[in-house]
């Protein structure tokens, strides 16, 4: 039976799950909801999510929302079974490490980038307001003092938690932010290598690639 | 080997772990940083929190940060050990579903929450900053939606996940903050919400542990 997805391949955490579902050769169906607005609709409510956002995924009858735990409940269930792609491993520490990357990101590296992301991609185009310069500077300023500790974090590795896992999937949707803001990864060597291994996994290089040439073709509307 | 906790139990991540512990009849010792201050020290941000925060975890060598991530670790590795206590199911669903509960606690619940929390408690007593009443007004209305939401979430239900889980512990110390600071009628004037957080504290962990806490503020 075919997953669905309800979401929109531009919104941040829809993606999330797409990524992982590609990792994990599973196939699915995208749903996009009739509109922003609609996610407020009683209906959606009282079906899909109860707080009106997305992701939310179906698998058979079974649903779940919320990004992070739909990639956290998809891995258990189906790693290894398409492919030999593991995200969480079974070492009770490891996986115990893995989550608390994932922490990491939700914590102190999702607030500044989506800020900057929210200012110079969606501010006009979503809601008619101009990026406001105060606010995109100091949101650098914030992500510059988090890739510090992520320089670190990676000293001597190649991923988050040694090994590929999903605590580096829930990072690399960025690529707007990412585009824009390039001098911040490229001018820490240890961040800019993950960042390179991470495009060149065949799921990633796909979905930047798409997220990429959306925002080049869509520039002006 | 003893788990070593390091935090202060008036914190309430801290104390979010103090009562998974104390559920997984787990002993520990407790740590408190010398300061708020020496979380930003760079042997701290070496060898315990890479972000300079609390709690940090050490379970013999093995250090995890994160409370909710903590949480999940200890109910992995030690539920059903010690005694009956499930945090997190094993059936892969109903774990899925617990791990949603959570996300809705950190995306909607938390952020009114832990506004209201710093504002009531800790501005005036350790920032000596007055608490600022247009910041708990909005707080306090925001938390209202939510825990509307929550009114339904509960409807035919004891706890959020129907049997009590991580989903519900993850809430308590903040909430118990927040009822006894003068918000109490947030949780009182929706019965589902107000049967549940009965519930919740008469959980023996959340009862020992809110007892602890209010010497604390009492004896400061």
């Amino acid at each position: 039976m075919t997953i669905k997805l309800i979401g929109k391949s531009l919104s941040i955490p829809t993606v999330r799950v797409i990524i992982c579902l590609k990792e994990l050769g599973l196939p699915y169906e995208l749903e996009s909801p009739a509109s922003l607005q609609s996610l407020k609709d009683e209906d959606y409510i009282a079906n899909k999510h109860p707080f009106g956002k997305i992701p939310v995924l179906f698998d058979g009858d079974f649903r779940i929302t919320e990004s992070r735990p739909i990639c956290r409940y998809l891995v258990p269930k189906y790693q290894g079974k398409h492919n030999d792609t593991i995200l969480i491993p079974n070492d009770v520490h490891k996986a115990g490490l893995v989550d608390q990357f994932i922490s990491y990101e939700l914590s102190y590296y999702d607030p500044p980038i989506s800020k900057l992301i929210h200012q110079e991609k969606f501010s006009k185009r979503l809601f008619n307001k101009d990026p406001d310069p105060e606010v995109i500077k100091q949101a650098r300023e914030e992500f510059a003092k988090v890739l510090d500790v992520y320089e670190k974090l990676l000293e001597r590795k190649e991923y988050l938690n040694g090994e590929y896992s999903l605590a580096d999937i829930v990072h690399t949707y960025y690529v707007y932010g990412i585009v824009t803001h390039s001098d911040l990864w490229d001018n820490r060597p240890n961040v800019k290598n993950w960042w390179n291994r991470l495009c060149n996994r065949a799921v990633i290089k796909k979905s930047l690639e798409e997220t990429k040439s959306f925002w080049e073709n869509n520039e002006n509307i | 080997m003893t788990n070593r906790l390091i935090g202060y139990s008036a914190s309430y991540p801290t104390l979010r772990v103090i009562i998974c512990l104390k559920e997984l009849g787990l002993p520990y010792e407790l740590e408190p940083p010398a300061s708020y201050q020496s979380l930003k020290n760079e042997d701290f941000i070496a060898n315990k929190h890479p972000f300079g925060k609390m709690p940090v975890l050490f379970d013999g060598d093995f250090r995890i940060t994160e409370s909710r991530a903590i949480c999940r670790y200890l109910a992995s590795k030690y539920q059903g050990k010690h005694n009956d206590t499930i945090l997190i199911p094993n059936d892969v669903h109903k774990a899925g579903l617990v791990d949603q509960f959570i996300s809705y606690e950190l995306s909607y619940y938390d952020p009114p929450l832990s506004k209201l929390v710093y504002q009531e408690k800790f501005a005036k007593k350790f920032f000596n900053k007055d608490p600022d009443p247009e910041v708990i007004k909005q707080a306090h209305e925001e938390l209202a939606k939510v825990l509307d939401v929550y009114e339904k979430l509960l409807e035919g239900k004891e706890y959020l996940n129907g049997e009590y889980s991580l989903a519900d512990l993850v809430l308590c110390p903040g909430t118990n903050y927040v009822y006894g600071a003068g918000h109490s009628d947030l949780w009182d004037n929706r019965p589902n919400v107000k049967n549940w957080w009965s519930r919740l504290c008469n959980r023996d962990a959340n009862k020992k542990s809110f007892e602890e806490i209010k010497s604390f503020w009492e004896n400061n």
